[in-house]
């Protein structure tokens, strides 16, 4: 049990250096682009027709902190997150993002759960049977579908998707709510309401990830399949669903356990892609516009730093489910 | 401004009847009044401003006395504004003196909700915030009339020294207290010059870097006292976002000039102090579309008096998120039409942000929106036209003030380059190497109107004709001829002409699509490359573009430019180098360093910059229209084109997008922000038909 706590100890220090690194990164880098938020914000005051000087500027730039060194801006926002809880404020939105965030990063994350979920479902079981199977235009067919659904962009996808509607239903199928649920609070009917919505782009998602999701599990089984343990078995008397299931199935799904968090982070890199298309209003979406239309620092680095902790926290959950799993991983964790 | 003495005595003795009277007297037998617009006028005579009259100026030509009428829902869009008190009777809700609109096609019906479109918060919104709009005064549709609106009439002293508003008698603030003179002084001297709020007042509320005097002279009288001559105020106040009066019955309480207890007051609402809580409401900005407290401080609204400060526009925000806002009617609003219906006539507004301009155009293409103009480019016009009739929608190409130019950098770091780019011959020969003709027909569609750059868009009276086409004939072999003269030839052999010290000359031709579209620069380069001077497009991000020009690193400048002769007026950012500010189309850096620090930095300009510099001045304090007013204007002009500076294309249309079921849309002047938007074409008069 004590190795036990030293592995939660140490996949938890490690997570924290991932967390700081990564926040560091996303500082740094956007550091680098020309043009501060302050001038940002005041470009789009400009185009509103406001007359804005470079003294207006630098004042703005004051206000906000950003004539500090970009080292202590960091560590200010790096204490602020780890000692109090607090985001901050978003420099272009002018929005607590603790506030702004609140939902948004929630029906991100359910978003792209949903998506991932939907993905295992379906090709945990048919990528079992598939490597399986012999029957050749079942495999072409399935083999036909994977690869559209890798080689299609998302956002082609959407678009595909949002023009056919368009022209033959009349709605664009854009926006996470109804009009009248938009600004309301949170209930069933809201609930209800987002999720005639939210399928598009969990199925969107969800189709990219399957055929990945499937192409893996197909590999992996057929590796596994033509392995000696499993003509052993067979020799035994095992056979049929019991004979994949008990024996090739659980070793192929291993390392598909493993690869959960990094199937959760490729969802979410497609998401903002698709967000902003779809005109959903969630942290994908404000995620490339902080980073790439605003700088606005604050709050690309608050989600990320909400996804890469919520990655450490799903790669921690699957290291567990995984030493269930498989003994040979419990007694390497246990001992 | 036109001096315009509006105090109408013929029609003064019936301004003692108050609206609630008049509600008394329905039953008496006047003739009811003829419910006239703009296409019909049924008889009434046109009054002192176009399309709309005071009451008593109305009532006494078309004879009549005008009963008024309410929306049938106000009472349950008055329930929806959280903290407005149950609603008093129409007649006194109304000013005494409502301004009487005619609505251009027919007297709209109640009712309804406007969608509209815009890109994030306070990003792409003004075309619908200029629909709720309301100012002091504002700009006829006829882009030329000052005409009335929140005040009833002003004048102006003799040598443009103080300007005076009348106000409407009775008129209420959106949760129905009294709008008075002191709103406008609190505006002025409270918030402007407040250096807690405004660290340094913004440049429109000085007159010549000297703050104004506002006097209160009785509750409906206001004087600006100003330091120098400025006849362009008025048209500011026509023009621009900034609103010259706010609450004070409402901030005032939160600041600690007016109310010794405010600090006391708003750390009980949660808020670090009165400033902070005028921050929460006002934005420290006169720009009207900043959060409000439903936005910025959500966790304390309920402790909060109102979800937004209160306004005389037409409609009030009531629900404000991320993802959008939503509106409805003033139940207090000033306007009425001539059949004496309360305007607005919208109910509700609801808007949307999508920051994707193709989304956006396919929620247009949808009819997802009523109205959107911002943001709209000619290079949407094809889609948006083709689905007209299937969309139900109707799409106005109007010619925007602003043109694609092209600015040669006079005072270029490097020495070769700069003594080319400031020979005006070299820079005449690139003018008429390009082939507007062919620019026009590829990246125009053909719908653009070829003209040189003047400084002034559209070109006023005082324009001589000969400037809007100079240099822009399409002639390579003068072009070839000019460049030969001036000693770029070349000298390597590689097809392209050098600097006269035999360096290779290529320009670099960085642009961002915020500024100019790429096809027109790739034309340029193509353009000058047939008279042998060679070029490399690239295109970067707005912010770059800004940064290599502000580092004066640009070769070329390339961003579109053009300001009507009404902004002119009230700003000289265009006459002055570097010629625009920061955000826009500057070129010769080094003459504005020069200029800025009296002579002690940066390069001497030529004398016609310093002549730009001293004429723009004497152009503003001039009143407009007198012979020594045009003729300053025509050497502004004449100094500004034939040198030059910024080469012009053509002025080119954009569209403006209203969907048929909304009604009384005029015909557009221009597609353009500069005399706000749509605020000439009187958003509270339209209505939607379902």
């Amino acid at each position: 049990m004590s190795q036990f706590i030293q592995f939660v100890m140490t996949r938890a220090f490690l997570a924290l250096v991932t967390l700081l690194t990564v926040s560091l990164i996303v500082f740094t880098l956007m550091e680098l682009v020309p043009g501060t938020c302050a001038e940002r914000y005041l470009a789009f005051k400009n185009t509103q027709g406001s007359q804005i000087t470079i003294a207006d500027i630098a004042a703005e730039e004051r206000r906000l902190g950003l004539d500090r060194p970009f080292i202590e801006r960091w560590g200010k926002w790096v204490g602020n997150v780890f000692f109090r809880g607090e985001f901050g404020d978003s420099c272009i939105l002018r929005l607590d993002i603790n506030q702004l965030l609140a939902d948004k990063f929630w029906i991100s994350l359910g978003i792209c759960m949903a998506a991932l979920i939907l993905s295992y479902m379906i090709a945990v079981p048919v990528g079992i049977v598939a490597a399986s199977s012999n029957n050749a235009v079942a495999n072409n067919s399935l083999r036909f579908v994977s690869y559209l659904g890798l080689a299609l962009p998302n956002f082609l996808l959407a678009l595909i998707i949002m023009l056919f509607s368009t022209v033959f239903f009349g709605d664009s199928l854009t926006g996470l709510f109804s009009k009248e649920y938009r600004d309301a609070a949170w209930s069933w009917a809201k609930f209800g309401d987002f999720l005639s919505r939210a399928w598009l782009p969990i199925f969107i998602l969800g189709w990219s990830a399957t055929a990945f999701a499937l192409q893996t599990v197909r590999a992996l089984m057929l590796d596994e399949i033509g392995k000696l343990y499993v003509t052993a078995a067979a020799a035994r008397g095992v056979t049929g669903s019991r004979l994949l299931w008990r024996y090739p199935a659980r070793h192929a799904l291993g390392p598909v356990i493993n690869s959960l968090g990094f199937d959760l982070n490729r969802i979410f890199n497609e998401l903002p892609i698709v967000a902003l298309i779809l005109t959903l209003t969630e942290a994908g979406a404000l995620l490339f516009e902080s980073l790439a239309r605003s700088n606005d620092q604050q709050l690309a680095g608050a989600i990320i730093f909400l996804l890469t902790a919520s990655i450490v926290l799903l790669n921690f959950v699957t290291d567990i489910m995984l030493a269930l799993l498989d003994p040979r991983v419990r007694r390497g964790m246990m001992g | 401004m036109i001096n315009r003495e509006v105090l109408m005595t013929r029609i003064s003795k019936t301004l003692t009847l108050s609206g609630l009277a008049l509600g008394l007297l329905s039953t008496v037998a006047y003739a009811n009044c003829p419910a006239a617009t703009v296409n019909d006028m049924m008889g009434v005579a046109e009054g002192a401003y176009p399309h709309q009259y005071e009451l008593a100026e109305f009532q006494t030509l078309a004879d009549c006395t005008l009963e008024f009428a309410e929306n049938p829902a106000i009472a349950d869009l008055n329930a929806m504004i959280r903290g407005n008190p149950d609603l008093p009777p129409l007649a006194e809700r109304l000013p005494e003196e409502p301004l009487v609109i005619a609505p251009y096609d027919s007297i709209g019906s109640y009712g309804g909700t406007l969608d509209a479109l815009s890109n994030a918060n306070e990003a792409g919104t003004s075309d619908f915030l200029s629909i709720r709009h309301v100012n002091l005064v504002r700009y006829s549709d006829d882009l030329q009339t000052i005409v009335p609106n929140i005040a009833k009439s002003w004048s102006w002293n003799d040598d443009y020294t103080e300007l005076t508003f009348n106000l409407r008698r009775g008129h209420k603030w959106s949760d129905g207290q009294p709008f008075t003179a002191e709103d406008v002084k609190f505006w002025y001297d409270n918030l402007a010059l407040d250096p807690k709020i405004n660290e340094k007042p913004k440049d429109y509320v000085t007159v010549a870097g000297e703050p104004m005097q506002v006097e209160v002279v009785d509750p409906q009288t206001v004087v600006f006292k100003l330091p120098a001559p400025k006849p362009g105020l008025l048209a500011h106040f026509a023009t621009h976002y900034g609103q010259g009066f706010q609450p004070k019955h409402f901030l005032g309480q939160f600041h600690p000039e007016i109310n010794p207890d405010a600090d006391a007051l708003a750390q009980g609402m949660g808020f670090a102090d009165g400033y902070d809580a005028i921050m929460a409401y006002y934005g420290n900005s006169d720009w009207t579309d900043t959060g409000t407290p439903m936005l910025n401080s959500p966790d304390r609204l309920s402790d909060l008096p109102a979800d937004a400060m209160p306004t005389l526009e037409s409609h009030f925000v009531i629900r404000e998120t991320t993802e959008g806002r939503h509106f409805v009617a003033n139940p207090y609003f000033h306007m009425v039409d001539t059949a004496g219906n309360q305007l607005p006539y919208i109910n509700e507004m609801d808007e949307l942000f999508a920051n994707d301009q193709e989304v956006r155009l396919l929620k247009l293409v949808n009819g997802e929106a009523d109205y959107k103009s911002q943001s709209l480019q000619l290079s949407d016009a094809p889609l948006l036209l083709e689905n007209q009739e299937k969309g139900d929608y109707t799409i106005q190409l109007k010619p925007k003030i602003a043109m694609h130019t092209a600015s040669f950098n006079v005072t270029h770091e490097d020495e070769a380059k700069r003594a080319v780019f400031g020979d005006l011959r070299f820079r005449k020969a690139m003018s008429i190497a390009i082939n507007r003709d062919d620019l026009n027909q590829v990246a125009y569609f053909g719908e653009g109107q070829i003209q040189q750059y003047t400084g002034f868009s559209p070109a006023p009276e005082f324009v001589d004709p000969q400037w809007l086409t100079y240099a822009t004939e399409y002639d390579p072999d003068g072009a070839k001829a000019l460049l030969d003269e001036i000693g770029l030839v070349d000298a390597d052999g590689d097809g392209f002409r050098d600097l006269p010290n035999g360096d290779p000359l290529v320009l670099n031709l960085q642009f961002a699509t915020q500024g100019i579209a790429g096809q027109v620069v790739e034309l340029f380069g193509q353009y000058w490359s047939e008279v042998g001077i060679n070029s490399a497009v690239k295109e970067v991000t707005p912010d770059e573009y800004r940064s290599a020009q502000s580092s004066n690193q640009l070769d070329v400048g390339l961003w579109e430019k053009g300001q009507p002769v009404g902004i002119i007026l009230g700003n000289n950012e265009l006459w002055v180098a570097p010629f625009e500010n920061y955000f826009g189309h500057r070129s010769a850096l080094l003459w504005a360093e020069w200029m800025e620090s009296g002579g002690t930095n940066g390069v001497e300009p030529p004398d016609y910059v310093k002549q730009l510099a001293e004429d723009i001045n004497a152009f503003q304090s001039t009143p407009s229209g007198t012979d020594e007013f045009k003729a300053i204007g025509a050497r502004l002009v004449e100094n500004m084109t034939s040198n030059l500076l910024f080469i012009g294309t053509a002025l080119t249309p954009d569209p403006i997008y209203h969907r048929n079921a909304l009604k009384n849309v005029p015909e557009f002047k221009t597609a353009s922000y500069e005399y706000y938007r749509t605020y000439p074409y009187r958003g509270p008069q339209w209505y939607l038909e379902e």
